[in-house]
This record gives C-alpha cells, sequence and structure tokens, in this order.
C-alpha cells in the first residue's frame, strides 16, 4: 500500500467490523475446539471405544458425506475407510476425547471401517445409491492425471527394457549370432509395439523405426529402408545378420532418442484411446487384407498383434475407473473384444498357424471400441 | 488519517486477505510428470527394499543375530520413505508395520507380526528363536507389496498429501520414540519420513516456486533445520549409510527442538495439495 494514496474512510468503515467479525468467529472457532463435547457434531457422528465402532453399522448416501469421530477410548486411534484393502480415507492419530471431522466422497457400495485396535472387529459401511444426486459430472482435466501420470510410468520402464533389448540385438548382429539375434529381436519388437500408441506421436521416429518396405519405391532395397521390418528381412527372410550392423546401430540411436522423447512428452488425454486404435489400424492395413495369398499369419504378424494388444490393454486399464461410471457398456464391450483377441492370440501360439479372418475380425471389433471411448468420455482433441 | 487508523486498516484486509481460499493457477497437466516421477521414485525405494528384506529375514532364518540386528534398521528406512503409498494397503501396513499397542494382546497377539515383532526378538529378548515364522512371512508379504505397488495407479491428492502425512507422522509417532522402542533406531525412520516427504516436495516445487516463494523458502528452511539437527547425530558424518546413535542418546533439548520445524512442516504442507488445485 503506497503512502500517498490512504486507504479511504469507506473502505476503512468496512474493514474494520469485518475484522472484528473475523476475530470472533476465529475466537468462537477456538473456544468450540477447546470444548468438543459441548458443540454440536457435524454430519455422521460415530464413536470408537477400546471394543470397536459404535454403531458397528453405518448406512450414507452417495456424494459427500462429513463424518466426526469420537475417539471414546482411551488411547490415540487411527480410522480408516477401507474399500476391501484399499485405504479410501483415513484420519490418524485421534487423542483420546477428541471429536475430529472427515470429509469424503464415496461411490455407492459396502465398505469396510477399522475402529481402534487392529484385534477389534470392523465396522460396515453402507453407501447407498442416491437418485436425487447429480448426474455424473462432467470430466475435467484434472481426472486424467493419474491415467497420463500412470501411463508415462509405463513408457518410462517399456522404453528402459527396450533400450537394453535393443542393445543387445544390435551385439549380436555386430558378433554375427543369428540365433540371439533373432531371440532379441522378439523381444525388442514385442516392447516396440507395446509403445506403438505414444511412438506414433513422433512421425520421424515412428517411420525409422516401424516403416514397411512397401513404404519404399526400392521396397526392401531402398537405402532409406530401416528399422524393425528392415532388420526382421535379414534375421528371417534372408536369413543371416550379414550388412545388418548399420541398421542396427541406427535402431539403437533412435531407440534412445524415443525414450527421451516419451520422459517430456506430453500426451492429450484423447490420444491414448484414438491413438491406440490408429496403432492397431495400421497393423490391419497390412495384415488384413482379405486377398493375401496366405489364410495363417506369419509368427512374426501375430506377435506384432501381441504387442499391440498388450499396450491397448494398458490404456483400457488405466481409463477403466473413468468408464466405469460413465459408460458401463462401452467398457464391457472394451473388456470382451480384448479378453476374445488375447485368448485368440494365446490358443493359436499352440497350433499351426493363426487363422487370419478371426484374428482380424476380433481386433476389427477391439479398434471399434476403442473409437467410441472418446465420444463416451466427451473427450475430443 | 492517523497512524493508527492506518493500522487498524491494514489489520482489517491482512485478516480478510487470509481469509480467502487459496486458490490455485496450476495447470492440472503440469502434475502429471511429478506424479510419474515419484512412482518411479517409490519403485527404486521398492526394489531396494525387496532386496534389504531379503538380506535380514536370511540373516534370522541362519540365527545371526548380530547381523539380523545391524539389518533391522537401514532395512525400514525404504519403507518408511514411501510410507504414503505402502500404507495404501491396509492389511500389509497391518502385517508389515503395525506395533504391539495396536493389538489387544500386545506382544502376544497372534496376529502382531512383522518388523515390530522382530525388533521384539531381537533387542529385547536378544535371541532369533522362533523368528524364522516372521521373517517368512515379512518377506512374502514384502513381495506382495512390490507387486501390488507395481500394479496400483497412484492417485495424486494422496501423493502431494504424503508430504504432509510423512511429517505427522514424525511429529506423532517418531519424536516420542515410541516406533522403535527395543531398538531404538527410530532417527533412521526419522530419516526416512524427511527423505520422502522432502522428495514429494521438490518433484512439486517448481509448479508453485513462482508464486508463492516465501512459502517455498519457509519450507526449505525448516527441513534443512531437521537436517541439522539429525546430521548431528550421525555415525559418521560424511557417509549416510552409517546411520545413527540410539535415540536413547538424544537429548531432550534436541528432542523438544525437532518438535518446532516439524510441526511448522507438517502445517505449511498440508496446505501444499490447495495450492496445486487438488
Amino acid at each position: 500500500m503506497s503512502q500517498s494514496t490512504p486507504p479511504s474512510s469507506r473502505l476503512l468503515r468496512l474493514g474494520v467490523p469485518a475484522a472484528a467479525a473475523a476475530m470472533l468467529a476465529a475466537l468462537g472457532l477456538f473456544a468450540l475446539s477447546l470444548d468438543g463435547r459441548g458443540s454440536p457434531d457435524a454430519g455422521t457422528r460415530l464413536v470408537v471405544t477400546a471394543e470397536g465402532c459404535r454403531p458397528e453399522t453405518l448406512s450414507v448416501p452417495a456424494g459427500d458425506t462429513t463424518f466426526t469421530l469420537v475417539n471414546d477410548s482411551e488411547r490415540a486411534i487411527e480410522w480408516e475407510i477401507l474399500d476391501g484393502v484399499m485405504v479410501l480415507e483415513e484420519r490418524e492419530n485421534i487423542a483420546p476425547g477428541l471429536h475430529q471431522p472427515l470429509t469424503a466422497r464415496l461411490a455407492p457400495g459396502d465398505y469396510t471401517m477399522t475402529c481402534g485396535l487392529l484385534s477389534n472387529p470392523r465396522g460396515t459401511l453402507h453407501v447407498t445409491a442416491n437418485d436425487e444426486a447429480a448426474p455424473v459430472a462432467r470430466l475435467a482435466r484434472q481426472d486424467f492425471v493419474a491415467a497420463l501420470a500412470e501411463y508415462k510410468v509405463y513408457l518410462t520402464l517399456q522404453g528402459r527394457r527396450l533400450t537394453d533389448a535393443a542393445d543387445t540385438l544390435r551385439e549380436a548382429i555386430v558378433a554375427g549370432d543369428l540365433e540371439t539375434a533373432r531371440a532379441a529381436y522378439r523381444r525388442a519388437r514385442l516392447i516396440d509395439q507395446r509403445l506403438a500408441m505414444a511412438t506414433g506421436l513422433f512421425s520421424d521416429l515412428d517411420q525409422r523405426l516401424n516403416a514397411h518396405a512397401d513404404d519404399f519405391a526400392r521396397r526392401e532395397n531402398d537405402p532409406r529402408f530401416v528399422g524393425f521390418h528392415r532388420l526382421a528381412h535379414g534375421l528371417f527372410t534372408a536369413g543371416s545378420t550379414e550388412g545388418l550392423a548399420p541398421v542396427a546401430a541406427q535402431l539403437v540411436e533412435d531407440v534412445r532418442t524415443l525414450t527421451t522423447r516419451l520422459r517430456r512428452a506430453s500426451i492429450p488425454p484423447a490420444q491414448l484411446a484414438e491413438g491406440s486404435a490408429r496403432a492397431l489400424q495400421v497393423w490391419l492395413d497390412h495384415s488384413g487384407d482379405p486377398t493375401a495369398d496366405q489364410s495363417a499369419l506369419d509368427a512374426r504378424e501375430r506377435r506384432d498383434l501381441h504387442g499391440l494388444t498388450q499396450g491397448a490393454d494398458k490404456i483400457v486399464s488405466l481409463l477403466d475407473p473413468l468408464l466405469e461410471r460413465r459408460a458401463p457398456t462401452l467398457r464391457q464391450r472394451l473388456h470382451d473384444a480384448l479378453d476374445t483377441l488375447q485368448k485368440a492370440l494365446t490358443d493359436s501360439t499352440t497350433a499351426d498357424g493363426a487363422d487370419r479372418d478371426a484374428l482380424v475380425a476380433d481386433t476389427r471389433a477391439l479398434v471399434d471400441a476403442l473409437q467410441e471411448l472418446n465420444p463416451a468420455l466427451a473427450l475430443n482433441g | 488519517m492517523s497512524p493508527r487508523s492506518l493500522l487498524i486498516a491494514a489489520a482489517a484486509f491482512g485478516l480478510m486477505a487470509l481469509q480467502a481460499p487459496a486458490r490455485a493457477d496450476v495447470d492440472p497437466e503440469a502434475l502429471v510428470e511429478p506424479v510419474a516421477d515419484y512412482k518411479l521414485y517409490v519403485l527404486d525405494n521398492l526394489d531396494a527394499f525387496v532386496s534389504h528384506t531379503r538380506d535380514f529375514t536370511r540373516a534370522i532364518k541362519a540365527g545371526d543375530l548380530e547381523r539380523a540386528q545391524s539389518l533391522y534398521a537401514p532395512t525400514r528406512v525404504y519403507y518408511e520413505r514411501i510410507e504414503p503409498v505402502a500404507e495404501l494397503f491396509a492389511d500389509l501396513d497391518a502385517s508389515i508395520d503395525a506395533r504391539e499397542d495396536d493389538y489387544e494382546k500386545g506382544v502376544d497377539d497372534p496376529d502382531f507380526t512383522g518388523f515390530h515383532r522382530l525388533e521384539y526378538g531381537l533387542f529385547k529378548q536378544r535371541t532369533t528363536d522362533g523368528l524364522a515364522p516372521y521373517a517368512r512371512r515379512l518377506m512374502s508379504d514384502v513381495d506382495d507389496l512390490e507387486s501390488r505397488v507395481q500394479g496400483l495407479t497412484f492417485p495424486p491428492a494422496r501423493v502431494v498429501g504424503g508430504a504432509a502425512a510423512l511429517m505427522e507422522e514424525v511429529a506423532a509417532t517418531k519424536v516420542s520414540g515410541e516406533e522403535d522402542r527395543y531398538s531404538h533406531t527410530d532417527l533412521w525412520d526419522f530419516q526416512g519420513n524427511v527423505d520422502g516427504s522432502q522428495k514429494i516436495f521438490a518433484l512439486f516445487k517448481p509448479l508453485i516456486a513462482e508464486e508463492d516463494p516465501a512459502f517455498v523458502e519457509r519450507v526449505e528452511d525448516n527441513f534443512a533445520a531437521v537436517e541439522a539437527t539429525l546430521a548431528h547425530y550421525r555415525l559418521a558424518a560424511d557417509d549416510p549409510e552409517a546411520g545413527f546413535v540410539s535415540y536413547e542418546k538424544v537429548s531432550d533439548a534436541d528432542r523438544r527442538a525437532l518438535v518446532g520445524p516439524v510441526t511448522v512442516l507438517a502445517e505449511d504442507l498440508s496446505t501444499l495439495r490447495g495450492k496445486l488445485g487438488l
């Protein structure tokens, strides 16, 4: 506040009573906190004695509930609301005699409560569905923080493993060890496919790592054809490590660039489902051709699809809590599509060859369900 | 206008300002990275926790009392660092870290297991006899914890709230010396809680540093004060692995001196959620 412009007397007249009121309110709160027993407890009252909760069973409507916890035992206690074994809410170290408020936002369902000593019987908390409760709130960007953070952890951990596998692959190729190189290729490629949604955000890297021979004018002989498919062409079709060392060295470098970029990438929430669908669609574009000359998928096409499905599964699991109340039917469809596809992929590893038409149909069903996910969550962009 | 009325006016505006709720202008997307980094921190510590628990429980099963005693505190440190996440699993938190006071029959309660049951055997009864079943149970609980945490999507509000929860934990049970009443290794746990709280603060600090430099400075000063007191009781000033003297040797004056900054930290850090809009 500058000295040349003192506050107007009008503001002063407002300010002084406001200060007085604030002080009175503060004093009042202080007095209440000194004598908790004398004050009316807010919300639902629960007393914890040396033997357990009183009452043992509570029933509250869904939404925000304020509990007042009264410690009527001789020792400091903690009180928790549990969903199975997971702690949803807790208050620790409530001193004997204290009245402690706790506000929790609860979804309908049955929960348990810890009541003082661990050897005391648990209490039961019924949360009943509330017809008058507001319809499911529109999602805010904040609701995606947990999912996006967990996805970042996934990308980081998978990225570390991809880097290791790529190093092993390069070493085996340099040493001319075909069998070790093939095994390392399979491991690295599986992880690469799990990350396909995120890699797709960087078109330069995506092209260097994942482009097919068909994407180039001179196909296999095109000098710009590098990455996984170029290595596979050498290791599996030509059956040799000959001339692959520079391609492997480039791959190792690209994988390192990818992991660095993934650490910093900011992924828009809508990309989770959309990007997963797109990555699966790329696989369909190459392997889902009904005029393909082979009715059975080869092992590499099948393994690629396996990695892609694992990546999509991770994303669906991350969005699961958001879908649970907003789009339960779609959520079920996604789980069914993933289960069907994963089972078909597992079964086909034991059979002679995987049935192309069946796997293509299962993959399409998953893509279709993924494409409905953003509209269901009212996400765009 | 008299200086006195100016003063009253200033006090009035000050009070009104204090009543305004803390508003956060933090972009939710900015929270993604620190929450992810925190999970990576927890996973690293969990990894170390599993391997230290393996050594600790092996020493017990081998009947090596001295080694088991020496591994007790260095193993717990990792649990104490990640406690805000570890204690989300109520069943494991009880079987790994509950104290005898949590049970009706105290040390004789058949459900009393985990670190503090082993502490009772190793430091009070001074024997590994009869502890092997508790050691096996602890190892399997810790393995179980690791796989559950790996699969857990961290709730952001819990992560941020963990900074204050850890300091409350210190204030509630560490300063009094009741946590490790037989081994008197409380300072190890103390350091673990402070480490874990500081890590969370450091991860989210960039999001509030510009808007609230005074808050950041106060928190850092208080962390420094706590660290300075702890450093005073290290066995070797330049080797954190060497650990701490017995808590019995910490003077009453220092115990009281710790309460101040720890309590202020717990209060300050409890505003972090609001500042970040959680």
